[in-house]
């Protein structure tokens, strides 16, 4: 009879389902070999820098998510490199469940790190916990707003209401319709409102009477920055009323709109697409077709700086703001005049010397 | 001769409603009614390409139940099957990035098709060979496909390019309806083909007819020589396949790249929009641009910065009218009699 197999079949079956459901992506413990040996260590400094120990903790997901985790690994690699830091000396664990940040963290403060680097908003709590337990190291928290000013930790932010500002200007130059679109994550996470509200007055300031047809995605945070179909849906809707410069900010999501320009693109339309956070030039290649520029928060060297600062014991603590701006043309470069481009200079300036206001004031 | 006398009058009822909305909708876009914001939101041509956009996953889905339950195997797993399919595909076109992009596509879609036919085969003998719970079987295709697929998926993958809009030549050209249905890319068309295919194979061939017979009353089938679960292994084989099918839509015509549990709901929705339409191919085409509308809706309101309703609650519409919509009038379809049923022959074994 086969009843009994059945049974066993399933059985085994669904164990397997299970097994597989839960496991989670395998984390890659080793660091990636670094081609670039630690430049011939300066010889003044040799006894600390031997010891001077960065280590990074992940967001979940992997170091090389073509994203945060990558940009702040690439500036803690820049920082050693400029400190002439053994290899061994930089390490990063990967947070595979947000349960474990604490501990992830702990782990480097028991291995006697100097500074740990912890990438993303959602670490924020765990690494200020950790920073008032442990004075003695120095902690680097991307995209961590840090509400009271606590010696050891720098949260490095951004400006991001600048970066969008400037995406506004090309936007604006670049729209020969003059209606310009922004498919974006969700309002519930403050520096996407930030680029938006940059992005709408950055286009404005160009041409006051733009039309912004700019939307955040409806569902909640567990899906707002994951969800490419909505995001390549709203982006066509978007180019069917008549936009032709769509912004997307919003993870996996804005990732969507701009696949979705980039094939309208393909197709002989007249459209461009802005990226965001990195240059998506390299993180997206699908979206070459039109991707003009991305809105970037420089966040590789940010992080360089303030290890090199941690290191010679100037760390400045509270709010750390890193540098923002567009990230090179690339194959548009011909599409946009010099002079447009010579006035984003400008106004790149006029926003750090506070004389250009972005508008957005939270 | 066409089964359920008392779904005419909907049909009918349905029909006429659509074409009114059509003609309103030509209006709309083409007169000086389009200055009308609110009009525009409603019937707008990117309106009418979002409903379409969302809901073409929703009728392959729906297909593929309608193949499988009126040949009585309930299939729940339909989810499953999608995202096993756009799994399937995912893989299959970041392995052929190098490939022409038509033959990388055509082939990536071929994979999709093939393995959503292996989660069929695989729920069709857990149903029909070892007699287990449909429901459970269902189940453990969705639970085991999530898991390989979160398991497997790498993240570095990158796929290049997906299915780009075919104008269909004068077509096209007709106001409103030129671009909404004939500038489409190739598995829209593919998906509204399959709707029509499926009625007429349904409801005008020797195969609709045993298939329905089947799953109506599989021993009165038995009786005069129809091989009911050979008829079972086939239909839900099949429906895999557009199942795996609806998943590569979403990895190479919808997105152009996969994400973890992408599918959504969708399987369900689907689901729902068969039991909506009455397992007939149509009906359930119809509930699918009904649910995909009312997305649509969300999304031009959101567009449109409608700010005197709170966003929340525009958001809360597309599950509003499924619940009024299933609520409303679901009492008054009907199931395939023998549907979720284990069907053995007398004496059998």
């Amino acid at each position: 009879m086969s009843r009994k197999r059945l049974f066993f079949l399933m059985a085994l079956l669904t164990l397997l389902a299970l097994v597989l459901a839960a496991c989670p992506a395998p984390a890659a413990p080793t660091a990636p070999a670094q081609e670039q040996e630690a430049a011939a260590p300066a010889e003044e400094a040799a006894e600390p820098l031997a010891e001077f120990k960065v280590g990074l903790v992940t967001d979940v997901g992997r170091i090389n998510d073509r994203s945060f985790n990558q940009s702040a690994w690439e500036g803690v690699l820049l920082g050693a490199e400029q400190l002439g830091l053994p290899e061994d000396n930089v390490k990063y664990i990967e947070t595979v469940d947000s349960k474990d940040y604490a501990d992830n963290i702990q782990q480097f403060i028991d291995a006697g790190y100097d500074v740990i680097v912890t990438v993303g908003f959602a670490l924020g709590d765990a690494t200020v916990e950790a920073a008032k337990a442990n004075p003695g190291v120095y902690f680097i928290g991307v995209d961590q707003f840090q509400a009271e000013a606590l010696p050891n930790v720098a949260g490095l932010i951004f400006h991001e209401d600048q970066a969008g500002f400037l995406a506004g200007v090309l936007a604006a130059h670049l729209s020969e319709t003059d209606i310009i679109a922004a498919v974006l994550g969700t309002d519930l996470v403050p520096p996407v409102v930030a680029f938006k509200e940059g992005y709408e007055n950055g286009a404005r300031y160009i041409k006051p009477d733009i039309t912004t047809i700019s939307t955040y995605h409806p569902g909640g945070l567990d899906v707002a920055f994951t969800d490419p179909e909505w995001g390549a849906a709203t982006a066509r809707q978007a180019l069917d009323q008549g936009a032709d410069v769509i912004f997307g900010a919003g993870g996996i999501t804005g990732n969507g709109a701009l696949q979705e320009v980039a094939a309208a693109a393909q197709a002989g339309q007249r459209v461009y697409c802005i990226g965001v956070d990195t240059d998506q030039w390299y993180t997206l290649p699908a979206a070459q077709p039109c991707l003009v520029s991305s809105a970037m928060k420089l966040i590789t060297p940010a992080v360089a700086d303030l290890i090199g600062m941690a290191f010679q014991g100037e760390f400045p603590g509270g709010n750390y703001y890193g540098e923002v701006g567009l990230a090179p043309f690339h194959d548009f470069e011909d599409d946009v005049p010099q002079e447009v481009k010579d006035q984003l200079q400008e106004i790149k300036q006029g926003l750090l010397e506070g004389t250009i206001d972005t508008g957005y004031n939270p | 001769m066409r089964p359920h006398r008392v779904w005419k009058a909907t049909a009918i009822v349905g029909w006429v409603l659509a074409l009114a909305l059509v003609a309103l909708a030509i209006l709309v876009n083409t007169t000086a009614l389009g200055e009308r914001t609110w009009l525009r939101v409603l019937f707008g041509v990117s309106a009418l390409n979002f409903t379409l956009r969302a809901a073409i996953p929703l009728i392959l889905g729906a297909m593929s139940g309608i193949l499988c339950e009126r040949s009585g195997i309930i299939n729940i797993g339909i989810e499953g099957m999608m995202l096993a399919g756009a799994f399937a595909a995912f893989v299959a076109k970041t392995n052929t990035n190098d490939w022409p992009l038509t033959t990388s596509l055509l082939f990536s879609t071929l994979v999709a098709v093939g393995i959503g036919g292996i989660m069929g085969l695989l729920h069709a003998t857990f149903s029909i060979r070892f007699r287990m719970d449909q429901i459970i079987s269902g189940t453990v295709i969705i639970i085991l496909a999530a898991g390989i697929s979160a398991y497997l998926f790498d993240r570095d993958a990158v796929a290049e390019g997906k299915f780009a809009p075919i104008a269909i030549p004068l077509l096209s050209q007709i106001p409103v309806i030129g671009p909404v249905l004939f500038a489409k890319p190739l598995l829209t068309y593919l998906a509204l083909i399959l709707v029509a295919l499926l009625h007429v194979g349904l409801f005008y061939t020797r195969w609709g007819l045993r298939t329905r017979a089947v799953g109506e009353h599989p021993r009165a089938a038995d009786t005069v020589g129809i091989p009911v679960n050979r008829y079972r292994y086939m239909n839900t084989t099949l429906g895999g396949m557009v199942a795996g099918l609806a998943g590569g839509y979403l990895v190479l015509e919808a997105v152009g790249q996969f994400q973890e549990g992408m599918t959504a709901g969708r399987g369900f929705i689907s689901l729902a929009a068969m039991i909506f339409g009455n397992w007939n191919p149509f009906g359930a085409m119809g509930a699918s641009v009904l649910f995909g509308y009312t997305q649509a809706l969300q999304n031009e309101l959101l567009l449109a910065g409608v700010k005197t309703v709170p966003r929340h609650f525009i958001s809360m519409l597309p599950y509003l009218v499924t619940i009024v919509v299933v609520s409303g009038f679901v009492g008054r379809v009907r199931p395939p009699a023998a549907e979720g049923k284990v069907y053995e022959t007398e004496g059998g074994e």
